[in-house]
């Protein structure tokens, strides 16, 4: 037979094949599709935001410089200084001050006047819609925010003032910290009347890899400008600082279900290919009879599988690079970067190594096939080895079983090795959803004690629309103000009437008042951030490691960064310098004009995925911190039965547009809701791939059984039996499939979360990472028995539907 | 138990009963019509693709026909749903294959209580039936053992105990002498003239003229799929057929 013959052989088995095909083309589309996205989130997570720096040629250093000190021909001009590689601007900028989205109020936002997204230094990656077209437009940084009390999308209008704009965009920049970006004229018609015009100019530098060369650039820079023209600096440093502090966290759980989805991946693909040749091993038989070769053979059955694996590797390559493509896009947002794709090579190494383990895993029974006499093969080809299972099916004869369910258990133990690989799938499948479950709920009760959304489902700020400020905007990667840097901190006055305003709602359980900034303690090099609530607040989950809240004058909480980095621990004392006026610079350069000095006794460690040290303490802790330029916001606890959003409004319409405080739904972050999609996602197309890996087994089985079949429905099987049969062969594998996967995925989930939270400089409690009761892993075990009998439903069906004469005469 | 004056009616008064596998292709049954009463035993036979396995697989219900009613025990099985006619076969039919199709993975007494298990007989009386069907095929010593270890006279034993075990008006058989040596199939041929005797209705189909001989009330001759002009009535013959009395009961 010539080679062409023997492609024209398989290629008519194949035909008469679909079903098998199908399988073997769905198996390594779902992979590799798992293995593309595993592989680009992997790359993901692989210094993000020096990829996307180097992609989007980031910012070395932004100037914002005064427009009445520097014109703009002059700041252009800077671009030519020694070292500058790159400039772009100058942009001018515009503080908005007190602005609506869709009539709810938003605080002021900073917006940047650009007449491109593209340019030598910041290249803007457009999220979403468009860029600017013309004027009344504006393109928002971030990602469109659907959810939430108050969404922001494309189309929706910011009210400052009498000016409107219409967002016709989302983009992301790697260095920028604007809210969004209009045009140049824009700004112009934005800025307030007696506000100073600033400029942003943004530079690359030959030398910027530290802050000593930079701090080199800027005073470079600034030679060329006017004394007293330079608003501000801000360095790539500092944004990568930012930028890297969420996006390490993913990198565990990422590697987790990339490690599962691989090994599943493998194991099925192997036993989908193999199970595949295997079944043709009575027509191998009788070709060989008829004259093949064995090198005809394995030429045969590799092109026989190669076909629809070539099918379903090219599909899924482009499947999991468009999956990964909001993924990306998401995880972007996570990192603070600009944009990140799928790496090349995950879109060759991925494809590739799947159809070479397809190969591998064809040609081993291709091969053993080939050395088979015909006869031999023939006789292999037949169903399992007489004498399997028959005990099984023996005792499940003798207990008070409906039959077809003691056969279908008895099934598997006719093929153990088959029985063996589709445990492993299952146990693959179920440990992915049971992970999965364990880290959104870990991940839940880190959200939890980070934005205290439960218990404070309403917190409340300074409207700072007022008094210079703004709020925190969900997807803005900064704070556009911090606490107490607004020019006008509340007076008491203002907050005794808010704390009058709270007392007399109906639904207000109760409130705390939330005083932030920054500190100085003695045996840290640079500075720490406190966090002192203002009255009791032991009622909100503060993330508590190990010993106490503080409950006494001078107690306080610390972080694991601080502990690590000042060498000390619970029990000990700390000299703390808190500011008392005139807070200046950061990290070594912090300065307070006044300030005092107490010493502090930790009692305990609580949760704080920072590498920044932190401290938190009670209204005793700390005196002199909780002062009005310390306000940061309050937490309110509402009463049973209370809606929230109802309580906003409410309060809001009490304050006015114009006044003093802004009530908010306290959110959770969006690393939060990004990572929970993530793993959503990861964890869906593991179980999927797990429940094809059933599906083909049965299927193998059920055309393995086929006569039997036939002889089964002479007898009288109903075809709900038949279903009922098909699906409990399933279930002996499935059930210690999950005994396995319960205890692994726990303990997966707990090494996981310790490993992202050691990326984020934090220990965790042990209520983080203790997510599952032994009832909730019994129960969740259960997700094996639903991936098998989801996988064996299809041909459970097909089995019943079949024809009592047809599978009678089959062989 | 209540017993139909025709076990089988083939065809109705829009015609006989057709069965076509494969468009364009002549059909493996013709427009057959055909009755069968209550105790009787009827030979099919006729050369080999002649329609006489399709006529015994659309008897069973294990198929469906092209065109025509098929009423069996009374009830009109072309119109049946899978479910009912795998109730139908259950309560109604017993079949004996020519290579037995036991299940080589069940014991004996397995093999033979399964058509009582699936239709959902009570425990203690299927196993009760099972074992005298055994006792009568003279094999219950080897109820536990497995198929595969047994001869072909005794395999095809279990397969008639497994067609009985539901005490059905109708016994089909498919060549069930055709897979074992003389002497073998002499000895089931006489368990099947045992039921005969006792009334039950058989329908066999056989290339063996000497089977049909002995146990046939009459033979149906099928040659392309139709009955052979001769009527395909053949009296095999001069005495009637026995009186109706309880079909497989012993």
């Amino acid at each position: 037979m010539s080679a062409a013959g023997a492609v024209r052989t398989a290629s008519g088995g194949m035909l008469r094949h679909k079903v098998s095909a199908l399988v073997i083309c769905a198996v390594l589309l779902i992979s590799t599709a798992s293995a593309t996205l595993g592989f680009a989130l992997l790359s993901a997570t692989s210094a993000p935001f020096d990829t996307a720096f180097a992609a989007q040629r980031g910012a070395d250093v932004t100037l914002t410089v005064n427009g009445l000190k520097a014109t703009g021909a002059r700041l252009a001009a800077t671009g030519h200084a020694a070292g500058v590689t790159a400039s772009a601007g100058p942009f001018p900028e515009a503080q908005v001050p007190s602005s609506q989205i869709d009539g709810q109020p938003f605080g002021p936002i900073p917006l940047l006047g650009r007449a491109s997204a593209g340019g030598p230094v910041d290249d803007l990656v457009l999220n979403a819609g468009h860029w600017l077209t013309g004027p009344g437009q504006v393109v928002l940084s971030g990602t469109p925010q659907g959810g939430g009390p108050q969404p922001v999308r494309l189309g929706s209008v910011i009210t400052a003032g009498s000016q409107t704009l219409t967002v016709v965009g989302f983009a992301n920049s790697v260095t920028g910290q604007e809210f969004g970006w209009v045009t140049p004229a824009e700004v112009t018609r934005l800025r307030p009347a007696g506000v100073p015009a600033e400029s942003e100019m943004l530079y690359r530098f030959t030398r910027a890899a530290n802050y000593a060369q930079v701090n080199a650039d800027v005073a470079a820079v600034s030679r060329d400008l006017p004394k007293g023209a330079v608003s501000s600096s801000t360095s790539w440093l500092t944004a990568r600082q930012n930028s890297n502090g969420d996006g390490a966290i993913m990198e565990p759980f990422v590697v987790a279900f990339a490690v599962i989805g691989l090994a599943m991946a493998v194991l099925i693909v192997a036993n989908v290919v193999s199970g595949a040749v295997a079944a043709q091993y009575r027509r191998i038989g009788v070709l060989k009879s008829l004259g093949m070769t064995p090198g005809q053979v394995v030429t045969v059955y590799l092109g026989r599988i190669g076909l629809p694996a070539l099918i379903g590797v090219a599909a899924g390559t482009v499947l999991g690079d468009v999956l990964s493509v909001p993924l990306l896009a998401d995880s972007a947002g996570v990192y603070g970067v600009g944009s990140q794709s799928a790496p090349f090579w995950a879109l060759i190494v991925a494809p590739l190594g799947m159809l070479a383990l397809t190969m591998l895993a064809a040609f081993l029974p291709a091969l053993r096939a080939g050395r088979l006499s015909a006869t031999q093969a023939i006789a292999a080809g037949h169903a399992p080895r007489t004498g399997r299972g028959y005990l099984v099916h023996r005792v499940t004869s003798r207990l008070r079983l409906p039959r077809p369910v003691g056969i279908g258990l008895a099934q598997p133990f006719a093929r153990p090795g088959r029985t063996l690989v589709t445990l492993f799938a299952i146990a693959f499948g179920a440990c992915a959803v049971i992970f999965a479950v364990g880290l959104t709920a870990g991940l839940g009760r880190a959200e939890q004690a980070q934005t205290h959304a439960a218990e404070a489902p309403v917190t409340i700020q300074q409207n700072l629309g007022q008094s210079g400020g703004g709020p925190a905007v969900e997807g803005h990667p900064v704070k556009i103000a911090g606490p107490g840097r607004g020019p006008k901190p509340p007076t008491a006055a203002q907050i005794a009437a808010l704390s009058s305003a709270l007392n007399a709602r109906p639904g207000t359980a109760r409130y705390v008042a939330d005083y932030f900034g920054l500190v100085r303690v003695q045996g840290l090099s640079g500075q720490a951030t406190a966090q002192v609530f203002g009255s009791d607040a032991s009622w909100l989950d503060l993330g508590l490691m190990s010993g106490r809240f503080p409950s006494g004058p001078g107690q306080v909480d610390v972080s694991n960064a601080f502990l690590t980095q000042s060498g000390l621990k619970i029990g000990d004392t700390a000299t703390v310098t808190v500011p008392t006026s005139g807070v200046t610079g950061q990290g070594p350069d912090l300065r307070f004009a006044t300030s005092r000095t107490d010493t502090v006794t930790i009692v305990g460690e609580i949760f704080a995925p920072s590498s920044s040290p932190r401290l938190l303490g009670g209204p005793e802790s700390l005196p002199g911190f909780t002062v009005p330029a310390n306000l940061d916001q309050y937490y309110v606890g509402l009463k049973p039965g209370t809606s929230a959003a109802a309580y906003i409004r409410s309060l809001n319409a009490r304050f006015g547009p114009s006044g003093e405080w802004l009530a908010m739904p306290e959110q959770g972050g969006q690393f939060y809701l990004i990572a929970d999609a993530l793993v959503g996602l990861l964890a869906l197309m593991v179980a999927v791939a797990a429940g094809l890996g059933v599906l083909n087994t049965v299927l193998m089985t059920t055309r393995d059984k086929v006569h039997d079949l036939g002889i089964f429905k002479a007898l009288g099987m109903r075809p709900g039996q038949t279903i009922v049969m098909v699906v409990c062969s399933v279930i002996p594998p499935a059930v210690i499939a999950g005994a396995i996967a319960a205890p692994a995925a726990a303990a997966l989930t707990t090494a996981t979360i310790k490993a992202m939270a050691g990326t984020a400089h934090t220990g965790v409690p042990a209520s983080f990472t203790d997510v599952f009761s032994p009832a909730d892993l019994a129960l969740l075990a259960l997700a094996a028995l639903a991936i098998a009998a989801a996988g064996a439903l299809l041909p459970a069906s097909w089995a019943a539907r079949s024809r009592p004469a047809t599978a009678l005469r089959a062989e | 138990m209540t017993l139909q004056s025709d076990v089988i009616q083939f065809g109705g008064a829009s015609g006989g009963v057709t069965k076509a596998y494969q468009p364009g292709v002549p059909p493996a049954l013709d427009d057959v019509s055909l009755s069968i009463a209550a105790g009787e035993t009827v030979a099919v036979m006729g050369p080999s693709g002649s329609g006489k396995s399709t006529l015994l697989n659309l008897t069973a219900g294990l198929d469906r026909p092209t065109s025509g009613e098929v009423t069996v025990a009374g009830q009109r099985i072309d119109r049946l749903g899978e479910a009912a006619l795998a109730k139908f076969r259950a309560r109604h039919v017993g079949i004996i294959f020519q290579f037995f199709n036991l299940l080589e993975d069940l014991t004996v007494l397995d093999n033979v209580l399964l058509p009582a298990q699936l239709a959902g007989a009570p425990r203690r009386k299927a196993r009760n039936r099972a074992i005298e069907l055994l006792g009568d095929m003279g094999i219950y010593s080897r109820r536990d053992d497995y198929p595969a270890r047994m001869s072909g006279g005794q395999r095809q034993r279990v397969a008639i105990a497994r067609a009985l075990v539901n005490t059905p008006e109708l016994l089909l058989a498919d060549e069930p002498t055709g897979a074992l040596d003389t002497a073998t199939g002499a000895e089931i041929r006489d368990l099947l003239a045992d039921l005969h005797a006792q009334g039950q209705t058989i329908v066999l189909v056989t290339h063996d003229p000497g089977l049909a001989g002995t146990l046939a009330d009459r033979t149906v001759r099928l040659v392309d799929g139709k009955i052979t002009p001769d009527g395909g009535l053949t009296d095999l013959r001069s005495s009637s057929a026995p009186a109706p009395t309880q079909a497989g009961k012993r």
